[in-house]
């Protein structure tokens, strides 16, 4: 039972980081920074509640604003940069991120024991949970309703003037801009959105995992956290959580067998849906079939 | 409504409009044209907002407008169509239309919190009319993606008008169009005119232009070379010359 | 005043040693911007696969005991072989337009091929054979190693050699008529699959060059430089001008040479952190590259 909810942890987390992604996906901006943000959330709160005594959910809040607040500094200068250059600078922030903290060496004494991240030996006394009697049911519950609260308000995003804003900027940013649409506001915007939700996620991931050190973030965590939207295609939220569910869930923990060599089969599988369906597995067409399926009998109203 | 006040464009050594001064009048349809090259894609796209003057000015309305983005100029009065169509293909029908819509609406202009947060789709009846303008009647919910070629070019004009413009600007609009859709593509620039909106045309297909203006510009190497209605137009020697060359170089 | 002068020579001495394994960033760089002059995608696996053929000719070296050179050729052959199996994977069959799909699909084969060498060498480090690694020139008070030279003008003569191959062959004729306007080079005749099929043969061959010289430079190969290298060769590529060939070979230069001045002045741990950054700096003040392409118009 444990290992499952360990599972579901573990989704829920990869979830959040995937659609830090999606947000910025929708604008066409292909971000690898979300993991930087990811990191900053992660210290940040482990910090507090470690460090400082915060609880849990301030703690929370005060990483994901900081994430948000990063990203919104990130993404001014990644106006000026497109496409896969984006990529690039995208990269060398996340892995600017982790040579950061991997030279952090910040220890306070709490209670008689030295705590804090200490570079190259991580920060290891990130026991919040464990402390307060949270159990793993208790941790696996409180993670899924951020996840549910972010689904519903990505739902809703794309329900709202301004999903269809940030959709029309990735679609074509000139005729977004030239049909009245701020590209600045929408671009920054989007990837303030990312850097908060990557923040949150990142201090859930920090407390599940109860140690952290530079090198869960990078820039290998940033190309799944791509995946994820990419895979499960940008036109539905549920797709990421779909994408995510298929590459931890049934690959690597169904895959678990294999051993060493499931890290190769993933590889080819990658290549091999992207080859089947380069538009991400719930594409489009893939979107209008499973709603005819559940319209049912009656005949398909195009509005 | 619009001028254009000595207004240069060089990209590096490229002088692609050099010292080029306009005046559209009100509610007038003024056309555009020249050989390739001429600079009318470069006047179009300054006029846009897509590239900024090197120098010279452009004031819609007495007001100077060479410093905002495009977006801003939308929301001036400024709308375009493209020359190779520029739809949100994944986007259903009725979306494109009131992404523009909504960029200009008054309620919304002044309260980013609408904007963002309302939902989408409110609205609608404005919509439907242009749909039926556009003979889309009806297809709102298609994607604009599977739309037929000559569906396309008249969506793409319904968002620039979606917009609620002072000023439209066609960039070569009739291009790849048949005769017929040639007709009705006039018909409706008409119609806009009887509706007293001003119009920029930017075109190749004469018989378009001088159906269908009041006015005409001729560009050649980035400058204006002559200027009057259709008629003088036609009669003008020099812009005989610049599309046809001298007569002793027709060999 | 002592200070002074030590502090000079041994920041000059950094940077030519910089320039000199620089050559090699210059390689990785121009094979990620042909690819990306040539298809308008960024082949990711390019790095791995250049180490990876690396890897391949360093089997010709402990199973048969085979000279250098050999193995360095060997390099360029397996690099070439990797290249164009990439191609078929991750390019050929996906939608030309679909930049996403060809760009994820080639980070799983970034993946795959991280992982074989991984598994295939236990994922320990291993020598690669060097040459002329016990010359050392003296010049003044600078020292210029002997293999660093030897990588340095290795990686020179493949630029010579690259120069030829795009400027006075048929075949780099095709690769820049394709580059610059594919479907006009298919309306002239030219099969635009075989020719991008061919750019990565030869990026493959240039990475096989590089991946050798790296190896040669370090001493050794281990999976754990796949990363890093990736990294700098995309920001190479990308400070040169992504498309631009001369702007990789200076780029690449500038960053071997940078980074041996921050090991200098800050040591390893905090090394790539300034050229990270360094990129972000850059990027704001000329997001097209030291030699960007031609604006293009609409």
């Amino acid at each position: 039972m444990e290992y499952y909810l360990g599972i579901a942890q573990t989704i829920g987390i990869h979830a959040l980081l995937g659609w830090s992604a999606y947000v910025l996906l929708l604008t066409g901006q292909l971000s690898l920074a979300q993991v930087g943000f990811f990191a900053i959330g992660a210290y940040v709160s482990a910090i507090l509640t470690t460090m400082f005594g915060f609880h849990i959910v301030p703690a929370l809040m005060v990483g994901a604003l900081l994430g948000g607040f990063f990203a919104m500094l990130v993404g001014f200068p990644a106006l000026r940069v497109k496409g896969l250059m984006l990529v690039v600078a995208t990269i060398a922030f996340t892995q600017f991120v982790s040579l950061f903290f991997f030279n952090v060496h910040w220890r306070r004494d709490v209670d008689g024991v030295m705590a804090g991240p200490d570079s190259t030996q991580g920060f290891r006394e990130i026991r919040f949970y464990a402390a307060n009697g949270w159990d793993t049911l208790d941790v696996t519950l409180f993670i899924w309703l951020f996840v549910l609260l972010v689904m519903s308000g990505l739902w809703w995003l794309d329900r709202s003037r301004a999903g269809t804003v940030l959709r029309a900027v990735g679609a074509d940013d000139l005729a977004a801009q030239s049909s009245g649409i701020n590209l600045t506001v929408a671009k920054v915007t989007a990837m303030t959105a990312g850097g908060v939700i990557a923040g949150l996620a990142g201090g859930l991931y920090a407390h599940s995992a109860t140690y952290v050190d530079h090198l869960t973030f990078s820039v290998l965590l940033a190309t799944f956290a791509i995946a994820y939207p990419i895979i499960g295609g940008i036109h539905s939220v549920l797709g990421t959580l779909a994408a995510v569910i298929f590459i931890q869930g049934i690959l690597i923990e169904g895959l678990r067998f294999l051993g060493d060599w499931r890290n190769i089969l993933f590889g080819l599988l990658i290549i091999l849906i992207m080859n089947l369906k380069p538009n991400g597995i719930m594409d489009a067409r893939t979107m209008r079939t499973i709603k005819r399926m559940f319209a049912g009998g009656k005949s398909a109203d195009a509005k | 409504m619009l001028k254009l006040e000595n207004l240069s464009k060089h990209f590096g050594g490229v002088r692609a409009v050099d010292d080029l001064s306009i005046e559209v009048n009100r509610g007038e349809v003024f056309g555009l044209i020249g050989p390739n090259g001429s600079g009318k894609s470069t006047t179009v796209n300054l006029i846009c907002g897509v590239y900024t003057p090197t120098a010279g000015s452009i004031r819609l309305l007495g007001n100077e407008i060479s410093g905002l983005t495009p977006n801003r100029r939308l929301v001036a009065g400024v709308a375009r169509t493209f020359q190779n169509i520029r739809l949100f293909d994944d986007m259903p029908v009725w979306k494109n239309l009131w992404v523009a819509q909504n960029s200009t609406e008054d309620a919304n202009k002044h309260n980013l919190l609408r904007r963002w947060f309302g939902g989408a789709g409110s609205d609608r009846d404005e919509i439907d009319a242009l749909l039926e303008f556009s003979g889309l009647g009806g297809r709102g919910g298609e994607l604009a993606g599977s739309l037929a070629f000559g569906e396309q070019r008249r969506l793409e004009l319904a968002r620039a008008v979606a917009a609620k413009p002072q000023l439209l600007l066609l960039d070569e609009p009739a291009a790849g169009m048949n005769l017929d859709e040639i007709k009705d593509l006039a018909k409706r620039i008409k119609g806009l005119r009887e509706q007293g909106m001003s119009i920029i045309l930017v075109e190749h297909i004469m018989e378009l232009v001088m159906g269908v203006t009041d006015r005409i510009a001729v560009l050649n190497f980035g400058g204006k070379i002559a200027e009057g209605t259709p008629d003088e137009i036609q009669k003008n020697s020099v812009v005989q010359e610049a599309y046809l060359g001298k007569p002793q170089d027709v060999a | 005043m002592d200070d002074i002068v030590f502090y000079t020579v041994e920041i000059t001495q950094s940077i030519i040693d910089g320039v000199l394994f620089g050559s090699t960033y210059s390689l990785i760089g121009i094979g990620f911007t042909l690819i990306f002059g040539a298809m308008h995608k960024l082949n990711m696996t390019y790095a791995a696969a250049s180490l990876a053929g690396a890897y391949i000719g360093l089997v010709f070296f402990t199973l048969f005991d085979a000279p250098a050179m050999l193995v360095f050729l060997a390099a360029i052959v397996g690099s070439a072989g990797i290249g164009l199996i990439v191609y078929y994977i991750c390019f050929r069959y996906i939608p030309v337009e679909n930049h996403l799909a060809a760009l994820m699909a080639s980070v799983g084969a970034l993946f795959f091929i991280d992982e074989i060498v991984i598994h295939a060498t236990n994922a320990s480090p291993l020598t690669f054979p060097a040459l002329f690694d016990d010359v050392m020139l003296e010049l003044g008070p600078f020292g210029i190693r002997g293999d660093l030279l030897f990588v340095f003008a290795v990686s020179l003569i493949s630029m010579a050699a690259l120069w030829y191959l795009l400027y006075r062959t048929r075949l780099g004729l095709a690769t820049r008529a394709v580059s610059q306007q594919g479907i006009a080079a298919q309306l002239c005749g030219i099969d635009v699959h075989r020719t991008n099929g061919a750019t990565f043969v030869v990026a493959g061959m240039l990475g096989g060059v590089a991946g050798s010289m790296i190896g040669a430079s370090v001493g050794i190969l281990s999976p754990l430089l796949t990363l890093p290298i990736t990294i700098k060769g995309l920001i190479v590529t990308v400070i040169g001008g992504l498309g631009s060939i001369p702007g990789a070979i200076v780029a690449g230069f500038l960053v071997g040479a940078l980074e041996n001045i921050f090991l200098f002045v800050r040591g390893v741990n905090e090394r790539d952190m300034y050229i990270m950054l360094l990129l972000f700096v850059f990027l704001v003040f000329r997001p097209h590259g030291i030699f960007s392409r031609r604006a293009e118009r609409d």
